[in-house]
């Protein structure tokens, strides 16, 4: 492997430098498309919510919008609503990440190996992910429903586990079960199928060397597997992370905008909730930059951290 | 040669571009105008003479939220305007309640507001003080008339700073459910009469997790509001300049008291809490015996539960023998961007006929003209609700209503959850309406 990249590198260098003007010119014909489209529907708006977040916004004549400074900014860091959404959101990232990378990569394990119906299976774990967020979560809210409902009869009728229902929604901590479980479930079969590529990328011949060696199928898969997974991990961790922080439709249908008691917001749920149902645009606008930069330091952190050892 | 073509690729592919954009742009303006002619056009055979003679043709648009049946019985409504006001086409849209102010938000941002539209009659002043609404006294031809004729307390809905914003396109109130099989069962005779029966039968027709004698719907004010002014709470005084005193008065904290006995005893659902049973599936299925709800509800029982009976009677009255409840509905409003304010107001003026009215009410949509009060076209089952605006009471005419609303449902959850007294929480949500009539 070594050899080869070795190998084709000074070429690449070689032809880099023969970059002109008059290619230069080409590419940015073929480049034109391309940015017309992102400078008008992300880079166009994006500066206009920039603009947005320093004044108390008017909808309709935004002449009539009062300028604040950096006061939309100052108001989310104070507001207790805001700060708690932040955590609702942290802890959300930090449960779901590692929820999905662990059955994720387990899964893929299991799809690795020469079972019958490997295909069926493996699309069986990726449906999830192509089904629609609204109709997953509307199905978890039902089996979350507070008086009877699934889950209460599971854990109350079969298991006997629980002695009363469980208003599972109308708690600000117990709320976050299904939601939590729907991010997991829900991403699951993407993290496999990334992760089963990573697997089958991992040379054969190293796996068997080292069972001959009498290494047990634990230490083959830390000592082997693991390592060489590394690259595939350090992907899924920075792309998983960026879409914890993201969540947003989950949360909007569970708890219909941070009920009970504001509580359980995600950031942008309360993003949503400012802006269009108290037409704080403003104030949403800010919040939305606050999540981009916050966004972009943790995965510009991340990326230093994990690329050390890795290439990405 | 060789470079040409990816040179020649990458032009075609920007003019592409650009052409599917502009093909869009020529796209909307083209069905405006091949809409209008069409309509002129429909009556004759040839079209090109009428549509000179005619006068001009044009398009308005509706957005609404209405339910199956009222946007099925809309489309008559339509018919018999557009009948009778050759040349003017009406376009309705039909929203979802939860989407829909954000869609109108998003069109009156992008300057692409409709005509006219059907908002909750607790939307008006927030959208009037946006400036997006039309202020129709002054502007409405026999605006005067109008006014004198509808019911005064939905009217007020769209009273905004001095100016009417609106007319009340439709009213409601909630009145009490009771269920006559869990009520003969338990060997009680009727519904409640007053707020301490209430109490008590709520709490003889309740057992553990299988039965509930009364349940809310939600925290939100809408859910308790019945009870609250039936007892005599406020939310803000007259002018609505204060809250401290009102809905942190005497009255206001006693609503919230019983309502946490009820709920402590075991006889209020814990449902209104969030993620329970909802209350119009509960009451029919036994689960709840009574509830509060509106006129909406006799059409939803024929259609999910066609043999539950459902019975009405009005709010148990307070500790000064009277009863009350909440005024809802929707007004009907006309954008000020609108290039057909004439035909705008024209169908206006058609929504808020005795012939629309009636028409509407076939499918339990009360009117809002006191005219139509007791009248034998209208459903028998109008009349409790007719009897019941008598004293209902309108949410506080505020932009920033929602916010407030906000504040009442925090405190009656805290107070649900044992976090603060009654007096607590609403001292606290005192504080924060009046941090908002301040603004």
């Amino acid at each position: 492997m070594t050899a080869t990249s070795a190998g084709s590198a000074p070429a690449m260098r070689g032809r880099s430098t023969g970059l002109s003007l008059r290619r230069l010119g080409r590419a940015a014909l073929f480049l034109i498309p391309g940015l017309a489209v992102y400078g008008t529907f992300l880079l166009g708006p994006m500066v206009y919510s920039a603009r947005i977040s320093f004044y108390d916004w008017n909808i309709v004549d935004p002449t009539r919008s009062e300028p604040v400074g950096l006061g939309n900014y100052a108001r989310a860091i104070a507001d207790p609503v805001f700060r708690r959404a932040v955590v609702n959101t942290l802890v959300y990232t930090l449960v779901t990440v590692p929820g999905q990378i662990v059955v994720g990569v387990a899964m893929a394990l299991l799809l690795n190996q020469a079972i019958r119906g490997r295909a069926f299976f493996r699309v069986l774990y990726y449906l999830p992910v192509i089904t629609p967020w609204v109709i997953v979560t509307l199905l978890f809210e039902y089996m979350f429903v507070g008086q009877g409902g699934l889950v209460n009869w599971l854990l109350r009728d079969v298991l006997g586990v629980i002695q009363q229902n469980v208003l599972w929604l109308a708690d600000p901590i117990l709320t976050f079960v299904p939601i939590h479980l729907l991010g997991i479930w829900k991403g699951v079969g993407w993290t496999a199928i990334i992760a089963l590529a990573g697997l089958q990328a991992i040379p054969q011949d190293l796996l068997d060397v080292a069972s001959v060696d009498g290494a047990t199928p634990v230490a083959r898969f830390r000592h082997i597997t693991l390592p060489l997974l590394r690259p595939v991990l350090v992907f899924l961790v920075v792309v998983l992370v960026i879409g914890g922080l993201n969540a947003y439709i989950s949360n909007l249908l569970i708890t219909d905008g941070g009920n009970p008691l504001d509580r359980t917001h995600f950031v942008l749920t309360l993003m949503y909730e400012a802006t269009f149902t108290r037409l704080d645009f403003g104030y949403g606008a800010a919040i939305s930059y606050l999540l981009a930069a916050f966004v972009f330091m943790v995965s510009v952190v991340q990326i230093r951290l994990l690329r050390r050892r890795v290439e990405l | 040669m060789r470079s040409k073509t990816p040179q020649a690729l990458a032009v075609l592919l920007t003019l592409a571009l650009l052409v599917a954009a502009c093909g869009q742009a020529a796209e909307t303006t083209t069905t405006t105008t091949t809409a209008a002619p069409a309509t002129t056009a429909a009556p004759a055979t040839t079209a090109a003479p009428v549509t000179t003679a005619a006068p001009e043709a044009v398009t308005i648009s509706y957005w609404h939220t209405m339910s199956d049946p009222e946007t099925a019985q809309l489309e008559h409504v339509v018919a018999a305007f557009e009948e009778s006001n050759p040349g003017i086409t009406v376009e309705t849209t039909r929203y979802a309640y939860d989407d829909f102010k954000a869609a109108l938000l998003t069109a009156i941002a992008g300057g692409e507001a409709p005509d006219t539209a059907r908002l909750d009659i607790i939307w008006v002043p927030e959208f009037a003080e946006l400036g997006a609404l039309l202020q129709l006294d002054g502007t409405m031809p026999g605006f005067d008339e109008i006014a004198a004729s509808v019911f005064p307390g939905p009217l007020a809905t769209n009273h905004w700073q001095g100016h009417y914003y609106g007319l009340p396109q439709n009213t409601n109130t909630q009145v009490l459910l009771w269920n006559r099989e869990l009520f003969d069962a338990a060997g009680l005779t009727g519904p409640p009469q007053t707020l301490a029966e209430l109490a008590d039968v709520s709490c003889q027709l309740s057992s553990g997790e299988e039965q509930y004698g009364y349940a809310l719907g939600g925290t939100y004010f809408w859910a308790p509001a019945p009870v609250f002014y039936s007892i005599g709470g406020q939310v803000v005084d007259e002018g609505v300049t204060t809250a401290s005193g009102y809905v942190n008065g005497e009255a206001s904290v006693a609503a919230m008291q019983l309502f946490s006995d009820l709920y402590n005893q075991g006889c209020l659902s814990p449902n209104l809490l969030g993620g329970g049973i909802g209350t119009s599936d509960g009451h029919a299925t036994g689960l709840y015996a009574m509830i509060t709800d509106g006129p909406w509800m006799v059409d939803i029982y024929e259609g999910s539960y066609p043999d539950f009976e459902v019975n009405f009677s009005l709010m148990p009255t307070g500790p000064d023998g009277s009863t009350s409840s909440v005024v809802g509905g929707e007004d009907l409003v006309v954008f000020a961007d609108t290039d057909q304010q004439e035909a705008g107001l024209q169908w206006a003026a058609h929504l808020l006929s005795e012939e629309t009215q009636l028409t509407m009410a076939e499918v339990g949509v009360i009117p809002t003209l006191s005219a139509l009060a007791g009248d034998a076209a209208l459903p028998p089952y109008f009349d409790i609700f007719m009897q019941q605006l008598e004293t209902a009471q309108a949410r506080v005419p505020h932009p920033r209503w929602s916010d407030m609303d906000n504040a009442i449902n925090n405190a009656f959850q805290r107070v649900l959850r044992a976090e603060q007294t009654p007096q607590e929480a609403l001292d606290q949500a005192a504080e924060e309406i009046n941090t908002l009539l301040s603004q």
